[in-house]
């Protein structure tokens, strides 16, 4: 199996997000500032007013929340800074962050458990027939073929491929770079696989009989026979894909 | 009169259009039916040999099309074969000086004076299939069991499907011992990718070749094994639906051979 990883563009701003030594998002009521304690107390201060100057009046008697990545320590800091946030910009509370995690492990059964998912509009496109020679569907989300893909055929999706059915063309999965799309087909047999920018061509045959799968492990594209790897069988709970 | 246009095509060349063209034509006018085949690839004709017509020719399809002769000017009389006529291609044109129009229009007064109309499609999927299909009513399409042919064939079934005509299959060239020993595709192989009715087997065989340079139609001479699949073909497209068809089997032994002399084929 050979495996090329395309090349992506580099995204790489000119300063990234999780650079900056102050950073700020809205948690519930209060403004949470991250913010590494290992600096200087008057670079903390320029960029705190750097922020906080943006924001003009809604930092106004608003709740703000220090949080300097570590659990215990720090409090003097939190306090110094939290003076000079209040006579500066006028702010309400500042504390550091809550000891509790916000979300307690008893609302994570109760989230998925009410299933969320019949609200949820499908993206999926669901097709029958046969893809032959020449022709090409492609899906915006995830790709259902109730038929065969011939020799010459393409599909080509968003998210997941499933053909039920033999897949015999071409199949593109994950476009453009979804690295956790998978390609399956009761009768595995393709020309060309490729799953988010990582292309399979020339598949050896294989002697597996029934359904099978590729997806992305380690930058490789890995072909299994689906019942016996069950990839999504071992999942604690039904999850919307 | 109304009669039916059908065209062979197979998007692949030298797979048996022209054969397959020439044979079925001749069974069906054997069987009394009032037949033209036209050929359709302008520029590189052939029709006219394999049916030994070439001398003949005054008048050519693009003549035809264009208005310049009438239909019966152009159509050949085969001498032999009562009720079979060619109308040739024009070998010093190309494809494109016919439209698909024109073809429409063609096909219309071809149906008032004739009972089938085969027209033989060039090989591609250009303007010389486009002109051969625009006025066809069934289609026809011919594949030997090779990836290659089979991958165009594909091809072609789609177009034809685009254009809601639903073709039928005709599986050209088995080698019954090459398929035995797996060395070659079987007609159940080829029919499983392309899913599409099958409308006849055709075992290879050696006398195809003898036939077209000598320009008499297989199906007008006894003990060609082609010749009988293409004649059941015919017989099939002429309404007999119920003719079962018969997979090529490979001779074995002593009694077969014996078997086959005895009907009078060797």
């Amino acid at each position: 199996m050979e495996k090329q990883p395309e090349n992506k563009p580099n995204e790489v701003p000119p300063e990234p997000r999780e650079n900056r030594p102050v950073r700020l998002k809205g948690v519930r009521d209060s403004l949470w500032i991250t913010l590494d304690p290992a600096l200087p107390m008057d670079r903390l201060q320029t960029e705190l007013s750097r922020i906080f100057q943006r924001l003009k009046h809604l930092a106004v008697n608003a709740r703000v929340i220090l949080d300097t990545g570590e659990e215990n320590g720090h409090e003097a800091l939190i306090a110094r800074l939290g003076v000079f946030l209040k006579e500066t910009f006028d702010v309400g509370m500042v504390s550091s962050p809550p000891k509790k995690p916000s979300l307690p492990a008893g609302d994570f059964r109760k989230r998925e458990m009410t299933g969320s998912w019949r609200y949820r509009r499908s993206e999926v496109l669901m097709m029958s027939g046969r893809v032959r020679s020449g022709q090409k569907v492609e899906a915006k989300g995830h790709l259902v073929l109730m038929g065969d893909v011939n020799p010459g055929g393409q599909v080509i999706a968003g998210g997941d491929v499933l053909v039920m059915g033999s897949l015999r063309g071409s199949a593109t999965a994950g476009v453009p770079d979804n690295e956790n799309a998978i390609i399956l087909s009761l009768d595995f047999r393709p020309t060309q696989i490729q799953i988010g920018g990582y292309v399979a061509a020339g598949l050896p045959p294989s002697d597996e009989n029934g359904a099978e799968y590729a997806h992305v492990e380690n930058g490789r594209v890995v072909v299994e026979n689906y019942l016996k790897v069950n990839p999504y069988g071992k999942m604690p709970w039904p999850e919307v894909r | 009169m109304v009669g039916k246009t059908i065209v062979i095509t197979s998007g692949k060349g030298g797979v048996g259009k022209s054969t397959a063209t020439a044979n079925i034509g001749a069974a069906l006018a054997m069987e009394g039916k009032r037949v033209a085949v036209v050929d359709m690839d302008i520029g590189l004709r052939n029709l006219d040999v394999i049916l030994g017509l070439e001398n003949r020719i005054v008048f050519t399809v693009v003549d035809a099309v264009k208005g310049k002769c009438r239909i019966n000017q152009a159509a050949i009389r085969d001498r032999r074969i009562e009720n079979l006529y060619l109308i040739p291609a024009s070998q010093s044109d190309n494809k494109d000086v016919l439209k698909p129009a024109e073809m429409e229009n063609f096909c219309n007064r071809m149906r008032k004076e004739f009972d089938f109309i085969l027209m033989d499609c060039p090989a591609g999927i250009e303007r010389g299939f486009e002109n051969a299909v625009a006025g066809a009513d069934e289609a026809v399409v011919v594949c030997t069991p090779e990836v290659s042919s089979i991958r165009d064939a594909d091809r072609i079934i789609g177009l034809l499907y685009s254009r809601s005509i639903t073709p039928k299959l005709v599986v050209n060239r088995i080698v019954p011992e090459m398929v035995e020993r797996g060395d070659m595709l079987s007609h159940e192989d080829v029919v499983e990718v392309l899913s599409i009715d099958l409308l006849g087997l055709v075992p290879m065989d050696d006398q195809v070749v003898i036939s077209t340079n000598t320009g008499n139609p297989l199906v007008a001479q006894k003990g060609s094994l082609a010749g009988e699949a293409f004649w059941r073909i015919a017989m099939r497209l002429n309404g007999q639906k119920d003719l079962p068809i018969q997979a090529p089997k490979v001779k074995t032994g002593f009694w077969g051979k014996i078997g086959l002399k005895l009907i009078g084929r060797s």
